[in-house]
């Protein structure tokens, strides 16, 4: 017998040449046919008839078992032969000798022999391979046709005898290569057919796994009701568990056909995914792409393998499933860091081109359109130095000519992923280009950069590359279409810069000129898809398009050319530029409206031929191609001219272009009348809406502003009530100063004993004035009684120079001339006196004008308006004009109240004003006030000491003359009036003295 | 997410008594008007809580058509639990139920918990099978009984949940052989451990510890 590991590592050919003919087989060979020396050989047929005949008829089971056998060994050199006239005992055999293992074995083997092209294959030639697959379906068919024959061979199966089943299961695997449907079919009726062949997977013997493995390839092969039945008997454990046992993507071909046959249960079948999900099978996935950190020297079998394992990936996260199922495998596969582990593949160094190149493709799948997924995507790094972010390093290779063509393919790809709903992405896209963040220094490439770069490149792939993954970066994003809008290029030196739009329309324009590698009818077929998505859906584009005088007649030129097969892409895809030009157009530029875009259309190219133009594009072989699916793959660089985005955009807007050109400027204008009628009732409730929005926040604004205004006020009115307050101080302070005065006068006067100070200011100068009054009447007694005393010195004079005496005469001389140095002293005494008294008038009249002042200080009483804010809002009624017309008288009122609450505002404002005035008024009058209060202490202060000095002198003058009296006395003269003088003057003096004692 | 226990169920009976509409209430709780005729089979899944333990079920819902008869057979055997429907409006579709008990009873390990339900029982004007009938035949087959509407929700999470609780007391009482995942259960992979007492309740079967 075949030792098991044999047929596991040389699978293919399937069966290895089983030794030749046993020895026993060959004698009875030579039996019936004769030794090879014996003459005349027998046919083929003869002796396979004569076999057929000892195993139909032959009553020991040894002559049937050798006969069996002998068949066997003929099978594959006398295919046809046995296959038509030994089928019928073959199956016969196995309904009646099914105790004997061995014959039952050979009959497998036999009928596998005849039913299988497996052995063949190699042997046969090309041509007549054909005839050799009609040949094994035509046997199965016979073999089939008893569904009972299939049944039967199913019992075979459950056998555990290796001899029995391992046929078996060679034999059933391939009749479902030769007639699946119908075998599948045959199997699912069959009671338990399906779960009973799922018990392969857990038989010991490997190759009858490993076969096993196989045999449910075949039976799973497009079935979704078996595929769920293999489902439902635990296929996804055992086989993960047989991938791990093997060593996940180290492990040998079983891994590859385990891998396949999961291919086989998950591939759009939407049950068992959801059970894959359910079941907690994605996080097993994981481990698959754990790869070290050498990746070099990879064996074909890994690669395979590895292969494999995307691809399963993929089948789980295809744009082809239902967008639920997608999703939360997505997010699955996020969670459980298997998107993670792919992406350190993607930036490991050593992985095989083509593994790079699916995990690239994987890694999109696994991200699009799921946004968790595609920010982790987006913080990815390359481990280079300065670090790199994955989405540069990977645009790089898509830009870079040396790059195979399916790796920039799959790049792509992962860009379109990347931007696939997610408005993040495609701004943080833009924003690179965008002037404001352009990074100065050059240090960093950033993905805006090397777009354009590759827009503008010599290499015509990637000008179509770049001019695609832009494209994707604006699709379904209004904002960021005109965002672009503003990127400008510096051409050359000298020139000024050319804004992006227009420099892509430049290469259009010019671009036979420009040596480019590659096909020029790719760069355009990609700038115009470019141009056509930024322009679709965006007025200000189109605009900016139009802007251009030299854009139209470019585009015009070249749909009316008549020119060949080759440009007719570009034809229509020019053609639905223009129809892009004319649908989104706004009207804003008088020389480009619709309709004299349209009368342009019909002048230079007519109506009939600009449609059969845009048609061009859906009709292009290669169109239908691209709509199919996101990715893009192409059997060669030339194919690249359709993008699967652009191609839903041509189905939106072919219709709708053809729709619009068609229509007479009459249809044009009302139905733009109409829109315009709606978008008008749109925009007025739109625009009232606006306006009663604004105004409620004026209003709103008014109400702070009116309650801010009446704090303000108060804050006032209590800074008003404290100067005042403080003026009152003031005041007081004065009149203190002024008591105090007073109180510093009757010390040294005796005038004004009996005055008393309450602070207000008309009795205080009326005291003042009589304190004046009463220095005054002082200054004349003071005065009176020097003129006396002088008399009195002059009559001592005369006395004396009557008497005189030398040494008297001497004297008196002496005292004389003193005498009128006292006089004149007395003299200057007076003037002084005068003068204080000319300052104390003018000081009475400063406080004259003080208190006037005083007068005019009053606080005035206020009267704040009351702000009403009673406004209601109406509610919107139905027809437009019941809404204008509210609308109008609402806003009448409105604007009623605002003015109002306005001009209160402005009272009051005006009000503040007038108080800050009085205010200021106010604080100067203290000032004033204060200021003379100082001045008048001052020269309070100066009389006072002035009157000091004339008491002294008057002292000393009393003394002088007491002197003189007495010295008049001793000489014998006798002094007249004496004591009424002397008791007077002391009189005064001693009244002077008690009052002071008194106080 | 871990579980310490997986079930597998499946939904039977005639076509249109509400399977699908049963499973869609139960683990999206949502209700579906039209009848999408089920082809085959289709599977779905939730998690509940019995006894403080996370319970996966899983649950495969078959097609009613006779023509899918020799698919959904497939089925009774790997289950643990299934939710035998009739709709209450049709009395054919109770009349049915021996047919569909017998071919379950030969299908399925002898241990799969039935659960009975008739359903619709929103639509109470159109009655044709009485409550005390359902319990009636529930009492004589040995099935629990319940009845459910998958359009107001009612009793249909208690419909899924009992069978699973009448499970859970089969595993405690040690009558399903666990670790023979044929029958529809399958142990939490952070639970095997905590299960050898289970095991060894069950005459020392091994299991032991398997966790490192
Ligand atoms: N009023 C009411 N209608 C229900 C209820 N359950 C199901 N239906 C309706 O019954 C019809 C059939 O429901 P399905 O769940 O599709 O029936 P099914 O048993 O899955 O049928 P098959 O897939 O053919 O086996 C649908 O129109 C449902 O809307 C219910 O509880 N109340
Ligand atoms: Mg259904």
């Amino acid at each position: 017998m075949v030792e098991p590991g044999a047929a596991r590592t040389c699978r293919r050919p399937r069966e290895p040449e089983r030794a030749g003919p046993p020895r026993a087989a060959m004698n009875f060979l030579r039996g019936v046919m004769g030794g090879p020396s014996a003459g005349a050989q027998p046919s083929g047929a003869e002796t396979i008839q004569k076999l057929c005949d000892r195993v139909a008829s032959s009553t020991l089971l040894d002559d049937r078992r050798d006969a069996v056998r002998a068949l066997k060994s003929l099978s594959k050199k006398y295919r046809l032969e046995v296959g038509f006239q030994a089928m019928e005992h073959l199956i016969n055999v196995l309904q009646t000798d099914r105790s004997d293992s061995e014959i039952i074995g050979y009959t497998l083997d036999t009928l596998f022999n005849i039913v299988s092209n497996d052995l063949e294959e190699e042997e046969q030639e090309e041509n007549s391979q054909k005839q050799v697959d009609d040949l094994g379906r035509q046997f199965t068919e016979i073999f089939i046709k008893q569904q009972e024959n299939v049944t039967l061979l199913l019992t075979f199966l459950e056998e555990f005898d290796f001899q029995v089943r391992w046929p078996g299961v060679k034999l059933l695997t391939s009749l479902l290569k030769q007639q699946g449907p119908q075998v599948q079919q045959i199997i699912l009726v069959s009671p338990m057919g399906v779960s009973r062949l799922m018990d392969l997977l857990a038989d010991s013997r490997e190759v009858i796994r490993n076969d096993g493995v196989l045999l449910l390839q075949q039976l799973t092969k497009s079935n979704a009701a078996i595929q769920k039945i293999v489902a439902f008997e635990n296929a996804f454990e055992r086989l993960l568990d047989i991938v791990t046992d093997e060593g996940n993507s180290d492990g040998g071909i079983v891994v590859e056909d385990c891998l396949l046959l999961l291919q086989n249960l998950l591939k759009n079948n939407n049950s068992n995914q959801n059970f894959f999900k359910e079941g907690s099978y994605i996080q097993r996935m994981k481990p698959w792409f754990e790869v070290g950190d050498d990746n070099s020297g990879w064996s074909a079998q890994k690669v395979t393998n590895l292969h494999l394992m995307l691809q399963l990936v993929r089948v789980l996260v295809s744009p082809t499933n239902p967008p639920g199922a997608t999703s939360s495998c997505q997010k699955t596969m996020f969670h459980c860091g298997l998107l993670q582990q792919l992406c350190t593949i993607l930036m490991a160094t050593g992985v095989p081109a083509d593994i790079l190149t699916e995990t690239i493709n994987t890694v999109s799948e696994v991200i699009r359109g799921c946004q968790i997924n595609q920010d982790y995507f987006a913080s990815v790094n390359a481990p280079s130095n300065p670090p790199r972010s994955a989405i540069v390093v990977l645009l790089m290779s898509m830009v870079n000519e040396r790059q195979p063509f399916v790796l920039r393919c799959a790049v792509l790809y992962c860009f379109q992923c990347f931007l696939y709903k997610n408005q993040k992405g495609q701004g943080e896209i833009v924003s690179t280009l965008l002037p404001s963040t352009i990074d100065a220094t050059g240090n960093s490439v950033s993905a805006g950069q090397l777009l354009c770069g590759g827009l503008f490149s010599t290499d015509s792939l990637s000008n179509w590359c770049a001019a695609v993954a832009l494209a994707h970066a604006l699709q379904d994003n209004a904002t960021l279409k005109e965002q672009l809008l503003r990127v400008q290029l510096a051409t050359s030196i000298g020139n000024p810069p050319v804004s992006l739009l227009q420099q892509c329309t430049n290469i259009l324009s010019q671009g036979d000129k420009i040596d480019r590698r590659g096909s020029k009818v790719q760069t355009r077929v990609g700038l115009l898809m470019l141009l056509c998505t930024w322009l679709s859906d965006c007025p200000i584009a189109v605009t900016h398009f139009l802007h251009n005088s030299a854009n139209i007649p470019f585009l015009t030129g070249q749909i009316a050319e008549n020119l060949g097969e080759e440009e007719q892409l570009v034809q229509g895809l020019c053609a639905l530029l223009l129809g892009i030009c004319i649908y989104y157009n706004d009207n804003s530029l008088e020389n480009c409206r619709k309709e004299k875009l349209k009368q342009l259309i019909e002048k230079r190219i007519g109506k009939e031929n600009f449609i059969e133009k845009l048609g061009f594009i859906s009709k292009h072989e290669l169109y239908s191609r691209a709509a199919q699916k996101p990715q893009p793959s192409f059997s060669s660089p030339d194919h690249m001219m359709f993008d699967h985005e652009f191609t839903k955009l041509v189905k939106e807007l072919e219709g709708i272009i053809t729709k619009a050109i068609y229509k007479s400027s009459e249809e044009d204008k009302q139905e733009e009348e109409v829109k315009k009628t709606l978008e008008q009732h749109d925009n007025i409730v739109t625009h009232y809406k606006k306006v009663i929005r604004e105004q409620d926040q004026q209003l709103e604004e008014l109400k702070q502003k009116v309650n801010t205004l009446k704090s303000q006020n108060e804050q006032l009115q209590t800074a008003v009530t404290q100067q005042m307050s403080q003026i009152q101080q003031h005041k007081d302070q004065y009149n203190l100063l002024k008591v105090q005065l007073g109180k510093d006068n009757q010390h040294h006067t005796s005038h004004s004993n009996t005055l008393q100070m309450n602070g207000i200011q008309p009795e205080e100068i009326s005291k003042l004035r009589q304190e004046i009054e009463e220095l005054k009447n002082k200054h004349e007694v003071l005065q009176g009684q020097l003129r006396e005393k002088d008399s009195v010195i002059e009559n001592m004079k005369s006395l004396q120079s009557e008497t005189g005496t030398n040494e008297q005469s001497s004297q008196i001389t002496a005292g004389l001339e003193h005498g009128n140095e006292l006089h004149r002293e007395l003299e200057a005494l007076r003037i002084q006196i005068q003068s204080q008294s000319l300052d104390i008038s003018k000081l009475q009249s400063e406080k004259q004008e003080l208190l006037q002042q005083m007068g005019l200080f009053r606080t005035t009483p206020y009267c704040w308006g009351k702000a009403k804010n009673t406004a209601s809002v109406p509610a919107l009624g139905d027809s437009s004009a019941v809404i204008a017309a509210k609308n109008s008288e609402l806003e009448g009122r409105l604007l009623q109240e605002i003015k109002e609450l306005k001009n209160d505002v402005k009272a009051l404002s005006e009000e503040k004003a007038l108080l800050k005035q009085h205010l200021d008024s106010v604080n100067s009058t203290v000032a004033v006030l204060q200021n003379e209060k100082s001045k008048l202490q001052q020269e309070v202060a100066e009389s006072k000491k002035e009157q000091d000095d004339l008491l002294v002198l008057l002292a000393d003058q009393d003394q002088k003359i007491l002197a003189l009296k007495n010295k008049l006395k001793e000489l014998g003269e006798p002094v007249e009036d004496e004591d009424d003088i002397e008791s007077g003057d002391q009189g005064d003096e001693d009244e002077e003295e008690e009052g002071e004692e008194e106080d | 997410m871990a579980y310490a226990y997986l079930f597998k169920y499946i939904i039977i009976g005639d076509t249109g008594v509400g399977k699908s509409c049963l499973l869609l209430q139960f683990t999206d709780k949502r209700f579906q008007p039209v009848h999408d005729l089920t082809i085959g089979v289709e599977f779905g899944a939730r998690m509940i809580t019995i006894d403080g333990k996370q319970i996966k079920l899983q649950i495969w819902d078959t097609a009613g058509q006779e023509s899918f008869r020799s698919i959904t057979r497939s089925y009774y055997r790997g289950a643990a639990g299934a939710l035998l429907v009739y709709d209450i409006t049709r009395r054919d579709t109770f009349n049915h139920l021996t047919t569909w008990l017998e071919d379950a009873r030969q299908h399925s390990n002898s241990n799969m918990v039935i659960m009975l339900i008739g359903n619709k029982s929103d639509l109470e004007s159109r009655r044709e099978v009485k409550k005390e009938e359902g319990e009636a035949f529930a009492r004589e087959h040995g099935l629990i009984f319940m009845e459910t509407s998958a359009k107001t929700a009612s009793n249909v999470e208690e419909a899924f949940i009992n069978t699973a609780k009448e499970i859970y007391e089969k595993i405690q009482e040690g009558v399903f052989d666990i670790n023979n995942e044929a029958n529809g259960i399958k142990i939490g992979p952070q639970h095997a451990a905590s299960n050898a007492t289970l095991a060894g309740n069950q005459g020392g079967q091994q299991a032991g510890g398997g966790c490192c």
